[in-house]
């Protein structure tokens, strides 16, 4: 917000456009530039801001890695990979060719402290020819075991300075994982603010870009009605489900190191459960915000560990089929351990410690492999404190659940009971929807729009802050430890389907069940 | 096959207009009963267009039809001919579009066509149309009116937003008649032609933005506008006014002819698009100069600093939007916009002494 204020008072110019927060020109220099995700959607994404006018003139990118790109090659890959992938198309030759002049290249090996004296040089040149004054942001699109060798190289070539020092600002963005228990996360923790303050560190979960994700501060804080509602006195659980079609896609080799629980609990799930489950910030602004989300994390209730299989199940899916076509068992797929423990599914009940939340079960599930792509959060209420309508035979009252669908078809729902026109009282559940595209229309930005957007500006509010990461490490370590030793199994699953039975019966003593999406 | 799949069809059903809503509910309850195909009514907005002629009213149909798919509306397109022979008709149809490759969403539209001393039930017909709880835009396709005062106050009675477009306005007397709606009523006013000159605001202020150019803005000397006319119409200026407004308004400057006030031209040139801005100079004290106008395929506003050395202009995205791209603009906007409202007032004085 401090921001947004700051570029009105620069630029009166910019009052009432859609595009208001133009932040200054830096260069943001890509280490990897020549994978998969610069070429899908870091690159794409930069494009699309520059459509909508709200890159600075003058930005640079300049991509680092060890393929041998000239620049020209460089830019010619990437606007082959804006015709593919970016929001705006088809790309426009007008804007492409003005983004593109400020589109560079420069090989090198992250290892290798001579090549940052090259890039060094080079980024000089940059600042000379666009306006940029200094100003870097770097993207780490690199596995993390390149953290500390980036990181140390560009301290020692004096390549980060920060304005309470009197220089001009350096960021950086880094990807997920974020370590693989906490003592990883420490430790890569540890090697960022030798090089870098907190402050300048900006930890990327995708997930927090997307719109929807964004509207459950909004919807919670914005609007009167929900908040008298918003906890134990009222609601009776909340689901939560993370749900993919797609198996691991060629990323058997990292799956095989990561598990669901790494790759999406320990980061989106429990995102949305903070922003679902926090308290009202005292601004809307970063630390305010991610104060409140880390509580919420601090009083996540520990895993019973030894009687873990009423809190959490894990799954491993075998062959099925999805919407149709058959489809191999993790076990079969390439670079996976025919003997794999490694889970595909996980279901957890957790309990969230505090005065708000106190005995309400925040039930969990997210897989690999399930019917559908479905992201969702369900609010689930109590029922009418009197049971009215239990002498009428043909009434069977339902819960009311407010749905907020975080991807696809996204929007919010809100199911309650009706009364079937008649002379008799039957009842009936009936839905409230919202859309987002019905009611807006335009397509959402791409969640690395708005992402790479704050960073320039030097908004922090939806990036993950360090204790943030190391308190939900602390949460999930003991249980994955208890996996990583046990004997055990994980559950099988037929592909295509919501996970083993087992997840279902952990909610049956309850009398819950996982809601049919 | 139901009236419904009639009017998803195209096909305008009439019906009495003492009985409009009847009909409606009477149409979307057929639709419910036991259907497969699920259809979703949908509306975020009352939208009233107010036509004089059969040919507006075809424009408006089609243009609210269209902005239907973004944004959600139940439409009332009223055509009133005072001068015509006394009637009142009435017609229900539906704007259905697909969204997310399956659901179905439909807006109602309801079409009007009044004419002698009928004209005057329109208003209080209009009233009882309305979706409760929802605003109410006004579309006055055409030349503000001034004469019918009491018909056009009842119409905007109910309305939250007027919208015009001060491209068809024939005097400056209808942009005050615009800047008095904003002063002395609830209604906020909305022009189109403001709409259009997004692309030309955002070309200017990205030339602001950089380091070198902030605190440039009070040194500004001299502005030269040149919009696309004929010198037939006085609305094809108003585009212009509007930027010399806002950037006068923004940048806190005075207009005028004294040694610290900032002078303004108006040039005319040949254009397709009749009312639209061609160039922008931008004169700064020292002799510093920024160009902007469209590029050669005129897909593009480009902006160029004579002044610091980059190798090259900002680049601004610029497409011609049709009326109901404008009109979406127009609804998506909840609030008041208070840098159209200054550069209104500002707008209707200088086309005021400019046309003495």
């Amino acid at each position: 917000m401090t921001a947004v204020a700051n570029v009105l008072e620069t630029n009166p110019l910019r009052e009432g456009l859609d595009q208001e927060r133009i932040p200054d020109p830096s260069v943001l220099v890509i280490f990897g530039a020549s994978g998969d995700l610069t070429r899908r959607k870091l690159i794409p994404s930069l494009y699309s801001l520059a459509s909508d006018g709200l890159l600075p003139s003058g930005q640079a990118i300049v991509g680092f890695g060890k393929t041998e790109f000239p620049d020209q090659d460089f830019r010619i890959a990437m606007r082959e990979a804006c015709d593919r992938f970016a929001r705006r198309r088809p790309t426009e030759d007008a804007i492409w060719n003005n983004f593109a002049q400020g589109l560079f290249y420069v090989q090198g090996d992250f290892t290798k402290p001579d090549d940052y004296v090259r890039l060094k040089e080079r980024l000089a040149g940059i600042d000379q020819q666009r306006g940029t004054a200094g100003r870097r942001i770097y993207y780490y699109a690199v596995p993390p075991q390149f953290f500390p060798a980036i990181s140390q190289s560009l301290g020692k070539e004096g390549m980060v300075t920060d304005p309470e020092a009197g220089g001009p600002f350096t960021r950086v963005i880094i990807e997920k994982p974020f370590g693989r228990d906490l003592a990883t996360a420490k430790e890569l923790n540890r090697v960022a603010v030798m090089t870098f303050r907190e402050r300048q560190v900006f930890r990327i979960d995708h997930y927090l870009g997307k719109e929807t994700v964004q509207n459950l501060l909004v919807l919670r804080f914005a609007n009167g009605i929900f908040e008298p509602f918003w906890n134990r006195q009222y609601i009776d659980h909340v689901q939560v489900t993370v749900a993919e079609s797609i198996g691991v896609e060629g990323r058997g080799g990292y799956f095989e190191s990561s598990g669901i629980v790494r790759d999406i609990i320990q980061n989106h799930a429990l995102q949305l459960v903070s922003l679902i489950a926090m308290e009202p910030p005292v601004a809307f602004e970063a630390d305010s915000v991610r104060d409140e989300k880390v509580k919420v994390l601090k009083a996540l209730r520990e895993f019973p560990l030894d009687n873990l299989a009423d809190t959490a199940i894990r799954g491993q899916y075998g062959a099925g089929s999805i919407m149709g076509d058959p489809v191999i068992g993790y076990q079969a797929e390439d670079s996976v351990d025919p003997a794999s423990r490694t889970e595909t599914f996980a279901a957890l009940k957790m309990y969230i410690d505090n005065w708000r939340w106190a005995g309400v079960p925040f039930l969990i599930r997210a897989g690999k492999r399930l019917p559908k792509r479905v992201t969702d959060i369900s609010i689930q209420f109590r029922p009418a404190p009197y049971p009215l309508f239990r002498k009428v035979s043909r009434v069977t009252t339902h819960p009311n659940v407010l749905a907020i669908r975080i991807q696809p078809d996204e929007g919010i729902s809100l199911k309650f009971d009706s009364k079937v026109p008649g002379p008799t009282v039957k009842t009936h559940p009936v839905t409230m929807e919202f859309r987002y595209a019905t009611s807006f229309g335009a397509e959402p930005p791409e969640a690395y729009e708005r992402l790479l957007l704050d960073t320039m500006i030097g908004d922090s509010t939806l990036f993950a802050r360090r204790d943030e990461v190391e308190t939900a490490w602390a949460w999930l370590d003991p249980l994955l430890r208890r996996w990583e030793t046990s004997a055990d199994q994980p559950f099988s699953y037929e592909a295509g389907t919501w996970g083993p039975g087992e997840a279902d019966q952990l909610l049956v003593p309850d009398g819950r069940a996982w809601r049919r999406l | 096959m139901t009236d419904l799949d009639r009017i998803r069809q195209g096909e305008d059903l009439p019906v009495d207009f003492a009985s409009i809503e009847k009909s409606l509910s009477e149409m979307w309850r057929n639709e419910n009963d036991g259907s497969a195909d699920a259809v979703t009514r949908a509306a975020l907005w009352n939208v009233i267009a107010h036509t004089n002629n059969d040919g507006d009213r075809n424009t408006a149909t089609e243009t609210l039809g269209r902005a239907s798919a973004t944004v959600p509306q139940r439409s009332i397109v009223i055509r009133s001919a005072l001068d015509g022979p006394a009637e009142l008709n009435s017609w229900i149809s539906a704007n259905c579009h697909i969204f997310s490759g399956k659901r179905q969403v439909c807006s109602e539209e309801i079409s009007i066509v009044a004419g002698g001393h009928r004209v005057r039930d329109v208003p209080s017909l209009v009233n009882g149309l309305l979706i409760p709880e929802l605003p109410v835009a006004t579309w006055w396709i055409g030349d503000l009116p001034s004469q019918q005062e009491e018909y056009v106050q009842a119409l905007l009675a109910p309305a939250d937003r007027l919208i015009v477009d001060s491209v068809h306005f024939d005097a400056a007397d209808d942009l005050r008649l615009l800047s008095g709606v904003a002063a002395g009523t609830q209604t906020i006013p909305a022009d189109l032609n403001w709409i259009r000159m997004e692309e030309w605001r955002l070309a200017t202020a990205s030339v602001f933005d950089h380091p070198v150019m902030r605190g440039q803005l009070p040194h500004i000397r001299k502005v030269r506008v040149v919009y696309a006319g004929e010198g037939g119409l006085f609305g094809e200026q108003i585009e212009a006014f509007y930027y010399a407004a806002w950037l006068s308004g923004q940048s806190r400057h005075v207009m005028g002819e004294g040694e610290e006030d900032v002078q303004y031209r108006f040039d005319r040139a040949g254009g397709k698009q009749t009312g639209s801005l061609l160039q922008v100079e931008i004169e700064l004290k020292g002799g510093g100069r920024i160009e902007i106008g469209m590029n050669d395929e005129g897909n593009a506003i480009l902006a160029t600093p004579s002044m610091i050395d980059l190798s090259q202009p900002t680049v601004t995205s610029y497409n011609q939007r049709p009326p109901s791209a404008l009109i979406v603009r127009q609804l998506s906007a909840r609030q008041e916009d208070p840098v159209f409202h200054r550069a209104l007032a500002s707008a209707s004085t200088i086309a005021s002494s400019r046309s003495k």
